[in-house]
């Protein structure tokens, strides 16, 4: 390893350990002691870090509080340092640890209401991607339809929530006093997508999300409707199914059909 | 047939400055913040050109670049990033580039800058800019990567000198002298960040007038005009204050060594209503009016 490696390395491992090797290194300014300029860096790199999650969770931060936020942020920085250049992504984590770090996994809430913002921040700057309308569904024969196969925008995504995570984020959202924590007997089935430019979600009925899960994962409609008589009335399943779809079309969570 | 001998010298053993016209004089510009976005295009702020960070945009999609292509539609933007890492001895991120090199590819800049600084090893990234010695083996080391890179991109690029808090003691030179070097050997361009070199020449105790002197005139395309935080014993690079007097002073001093410079308020925390910037580039602009003499009158 060259000098230049070394001393980097040791740089690094100053700021991400406490490390003190690399002040041998560094001059003392006529001002100031080099421990305390050294320790410009030290205290940016946590303090950048927590200030980029406070951005990418607001609604998270506003229910822990400054204190407790900061305290979970800088553990979530020690426990995953960023390794894209892009700080973007470095929040992309915060609700698996939240999900698997004591104490923050006692309340999964924690974790669910960090995948709710991620999967809105997510949908915010996803890909572009045609929008399907009602008019090209009007192009397919009746006997086309047992078929169709639909793609989904690439803004579109489901989580499923096992806390009451979504009404906690909406009553944030609206700056009242947060309902207390509680976790479902089902789980909240949310579907995230992109309208225009902004990131929107809403609860799926159970067999909703089975039929979205399902179409995105290429079932055509004939079989969706199958699936939806296992569920509710069977004659009116293929009335359900049509009707979902027409919500997901006109709210923009489509791209494209196919009769393949 | 030695296959050796058929292959190209490594870029290490070969001095390849790349030769490119100077990128043009853009006037006097603002940095594109998302606060702004409303404003700057529902009106006609008087600013001639954006710089934006590339960073902020290297996404899949979304209101961010459908905003910067209308931006782009309108004026002259060029790309600012601050995870280049040029100065890292870790092994290049190609994916990083590739994604610079496809921004490049819609937003069309005028130049493409980064800062003469590393952001990690290791695999991690500290995010922020951080400081190297001024040694003879980190400038090979620079100059290998900016030819590296300035081959990859099919364009020559512009460095920033970064604000520093620490100084190392294997210094072999200053970093005025190393940034000329660097431009020599390298032929990237220069973007001379004038508060950044008050911060670094307080920081250290030198005279700023030093740097500015020891920086090559022709190689300097951009100038950053920021504010900072003054510690007592330090000053903190933190973008989040008007420009201050003193820096305004060594910006007067600066246009008359470098002639005209595209200049660029960059304000990155604290972020005040558009108007407030658009006073500070007024500034830039009135006194570059004052110190240099009208176009089609300037020697050379």
């Amino acid at each position: 390893m060259s000098d230049f490696a070394r001393q980097q390395a040791d740089f690094q491992r100053g700021i991400l350990t406490g490390d003190d090797t690399v002040l041998a290194e560094i001059l003392d300014s006529p001002r100031e002691k080099r421990e305390t300029l050294y320790g410009v860096y030290r205290y940016a790199y946590g303090s950048r870090l927590v200030e980029a999650l406070r951005n990418d969770h607001e609604l998270l931060h506003s229910y822990l509080g400054d204190e407790t936020f900061d305290e979970m942020g800088h553990a979530y920085v020690k426990a995953r340092p960023s390794e894209h250049p892009n700080l973007r992504w470095f929040s992309q984590g915060l609700p698996e640890f939240l999900r698997s770090a004591e104490p923050y996994c006692d309340h999964p809430v924690l974790a669910d209401l960090a995948a709710l913002e991620k999967a809105l921040n997510d949908a915010f700057d996803a890909a572009e991607g045609e929008l399907l309308d009602l008019t090209a569904m009007a192009a397919f024969a009746p006997e086309q339809w047992n078929d169709l196969t639909f793609r989904p925008h690439p803004s579109a995504a489901r989580l499923d929530l096992s806390t009451n995570a979504s009404a906690v984020w909406m009553a944030l959202k609206n700056n009242e006093t947060p309902p207390d924590a509680a976790t479902l007997e089902e789980p909240a089935r949310i579907l995230v997508w992109r309208q225009d430019t902004t990131p929107m979600f809403r609860e799926l009925p159970a067999e909703e999300a089975m039929m979205w899960d399902e179409a995105a994962n290429g079932i055509p409609f004939g079989v969706l409707c199958e699936m939806l008589a296992t569920y509710d009335d069977p004659d009116g399943a293929a009335a359900r199914g049509a009707g979902y779809l027409h919500g997901w079309i006109t709210s923009a969570t489509l791209t494209a059909v196919s009769a393949d | 047939m030695n296959v050796a001998s058929r292959l190209p010298n490594s870029p290490a053993a070969v001095e390849r400055p790349l030769q490119s016209d100077k990128p043009p004089f853009l006037g006097f510009g603002l940095g594109l913040r998302a606060q702004h976005y409303d404003e700057i295009l529902g009106g006609n702020p008087p600013i001639d050109w954006f710089e934006v960070i590339s960073e902020n945009y290297m996404l899949p999609g979304g209101q961010p670049l459908r905003v910067l292509d209308r931006i782009c539609e309108r004026y002259p933007v060029v790309m600012h990033g601050v995870s280049l890492s040029i100065a890292s001895t870790a092994p290049p991120n190609f994916e990083y580039l590739q994604g610079l090199k496809d921004l490049a590819r819609r937003v069309e800049p005028k130049w493409i800058s980064d800062h003469l600084c590393w952001t990690g090893v290791h695999g991690k990234n500290l995010h922020d800019l951080l400081p190297i010695p001024y040694t003879s083996e980190a400038l090979d080391h620079v100059v290998s990567r900016v030819q590296l890179v300035q081959d990859f991109l099919g364009r020559a690029i512009v460095l920033e000198n970064v604000s520093t808090y620490v100084q190392f003691n294997n210094s072999e030179m200053t970093e005025w002298e190393f940034l000329a070097e660097l431009s020599r050997r390298s032929g990237c361009w220069l973007l001379f960040d004038i508060n950044n070199v008050y911060v670094s020449a307080f920081n250290h105790g030198y005279d700023p007038m030093t740097f500015l002197n020891g920086i090559p005139a022709d190689r300097v395309v951009q100038f950053h005009m920021a504010g900072h935080s003054h510690m007592g014993t330090h000053i903190i690079d933190t973008h989040d204050h008007p420009v201050c007097e003193d820096v305004w002073d060594l910006y007067v001093a600066a246009i008359k060594r470098f002639g005209r410079v595209s200049t660029m308020i960059e304000r990155d925390d604290n972020i005040p209503p558009l108007d407030e910037l658009v006073l500070e580039v007024n500034r830039t602009r009135e006194i570059a009016k004052k110190v240099l003499p009208p176009l089609g009158k300037q020697a050379g």
